[in-house]
């Protein structure tokens, strides 16, 4: 058998067998590895100023640490390209600041997925998508950062599925959900200037999801019908575990536009939701959450609360973050579930040579 | 072509190999300390655990203490006041990924303070139960389990349970000479 061969072209046997290799060791998602060597994972420890032996997370109940080499390591691995790292750095930073991401999050049961999401400057630097199809795949920042998350926690701290992760079900794309938000047609300041960071700053913010669903609502002009068809998904009894809960918005332009053409800023499509979401009490007592013991919500007998009360769900804006993201084709937009609570913080993407958040421009290869 | 495939995951940390305590003949006149984690159902379990192995087996006293955070193994200054007070531990409901986990490194943290301990854990993770005692460098480190779920028992359906377990709660902190 012949075919077209370019002298460089390297030998796809030996890229199989590494790659098999990579499976036979236990480290892959389940999907093919790049395999990684020293000269690769140079050029991504190149592009940081952090020490390679630096300790960036700790899990203290597994007794595992990740340092920045092993990020390098895995990132590699997740077919990064080095220029990306200072991403991954900033989002595995931007995580590791998320309580439920320190604490039991990675084994739970409810086997929640990182959500990343990009701003500023580095999004078209690195090719980021920052429109149709924001949770992907499609493009290679937005798809091998996230696994790169996905692989230092199966790697680095040893958390793998059946063993120490105890997923029921998980979700689906649980490590691929990177978002660049659409700050050119989003009306409103970007979501890491919601997280503390001046607009224009090359920043990553990030939590943990349990889901993802879809508001799919094109056919009316008026504000409140959106604001009410997204309250109604975020209310869903299902989600309801705790008293208080934390849903994302990700709207789409169009959503956004339409709010902000009615007057809506940000803070004030928060204030709505936190005023609109929650239940009723024969809501919650129908499916067995009437009660509380703690924070949790559970079955009681006893309880005598008046079946019209209506209970709020969402304590602060802190708990509904929106994001403005995908393409200007339709008016649909994301319900994200916030696994326990947004810590509410963004952070810098820090690059050598450059400590106000830019990222040169790719090398091309 | 002399480059090696990288390892992506580090030198693993071997915790030190844990001590088990030394286990008590009977438990005549032992105080039970019971460490609650906060999972549905696990303080009335552990109540009546603590319950019975007083009236059955002549434990004097309990003493009831909640990890706050049940993904967490306990504090330091927590394993240290019970430690003080305490001459064995019973400590659980292990019913999700990280606090079964927890409970078991929990046991493990008393053995090495000293005490008996015994972690209970609901049976559909034993994976992840042996896994953790294997990192806490107790490999096959017995604990009790129960069978899933927990959660959804009723308040007598919860005093059966620890009923039941309660003949291999004994086995797990004595040792009849």
């Amino acid at each position: 058998m012949t075919g077209p061969k370019t002298p460089e072209a390297p030998d796809p046997q030996v890229a199989q067998a590494a790659i098999e290799y990579c499976y036979a060791q236990g480290w892959s998602d389940g999907l093919p590895l790049v395999p990684a060597s020293e000269p690769l994972v140079a050029k991504f420890l190149a592009t940081t100023s952090q020490d390679p032996d630096e300790v960036i997370g700790e899990i203290e109940q597994v007794g595992r640490t990740c340092t920045v080499y092993l990020a390098a390591v895995n990132a590699a691995m997740a077919g990064c390209l080095p220029e990306y790292f200072p991403v991954v750095l900033a989002a595995f930073d931007a995580l590791m600041r998320e309580r439920a991401a320190r604490g039991g999050g990675w084994q739970s049961t409810s086997g929640p997925a990182p959500m990343i999401v990009v701003n500023g400057p580095v999004r078209h630097e690195l090719g980021f998508n920052t429109a149709g199809g924001a949770f992907g795949p499609g493009f290679r920042p937005n798809a091998t950062i996230p696994r790169a998350v996905g692989l230092i926690v199966r790697n680095a701290f040893g958390i793998r599925p059946h063993v120490l992760e105890q997923a029921t079900q998980g979700l689906p794309g649980r490590w691929s959900i990177c978002l660049a938000e659409n700050e050119e047609e989003s009306p409103w300041p970007p979501f890491a200037a919601d997280g503390g960071l001046p607009a224009g700053t090359s920043a990553v913010s990030a939590t943990l999801l349990r889901t993802c669903e879809f508001v799919d609502n094109r056919h009316t002009p008026d504000p409140e019908h959106v604001l009410t068809d997204i309250a109604d998904t975020i209310s869903r009894t299902g989600s309801l575990i705790f008293k208080d809960t934390s849903a994302g918005v990700v709207l789409c332009p169009e959503h956004a536009q339409l709010l902000a053409g009615a007057g809506f800023g940000k803070q004030d499509v928060q204030a709505w939701l936190l005023e609109h979401c929650g239940r009723t009490g024969a809501d919650l007592r129908r499916v067995g959450k009437n009660g509380l013991r703690g924070s949790a919500r559970f079955a009681d007998p006893d309880d005598t609360e008046d079946d019209d009360l209506f209970s709020r769900i969402l304590p602060s804006p802190r708990h509904v973050p929106i994001v403005v993201a995908g393409a200007r084709n339709a008016a649909i937009s994301m319900v994200v579930r916030v696994f326990g609570e947004w810590s509410g913080t963004a952070t810098k993407i820090k690059t050598i040579g450059n400590e106000r958040g830019r990222v040169p421009a790719p090398v091309t290869r | 072509m002399a480059y090696p495939i990288l390892d992506p995951t580090g030198t693993v940390t071997k915790a030190k190999a844990s001590v088990r305590a030394p286990r008590r003949r009977d438990l005549r006149g032992a105080t039970v300390g019971l460490l609650v984690n906060t999972k549905q159902n696990a303080a009335p379990f552990l109540g009546e655990v603590g319950r019975l192995l007083a009236e059955r087996y002549g434990a004097t006293g309990t003493m009831a203490r909640t990890k706050v955070n049940f993904a967490a193994p306990a504090p330091a200054d927590l394993v240290k006041e019970m430690a003080a007070s305490c001459d064995v531990i019973i400590t659980g409901i292990g019913d999700c990924g990280s606090c079964s986990a927890s409970a078991v490194a929990d046991g493990i943290a008393f053995e090495a303070a000293g005490l008996p301990a015994a972690a209970i854990c609901s049976d559909a993770f034993r994976v992840t139960a042996d896994a953790m005692a294997e990192l806490r460098g107790a490999p096959g480190y017995p604990y009790a389990t129960t069978p899933h779920p927990v959660a959804v028992l009723t308040p007598d359906q919860v005093k059966e349970r620890a009923a039941q377990v309660l003949g291999d709660v004994v086995a797990l902190i004595t040792e009849p000479g």
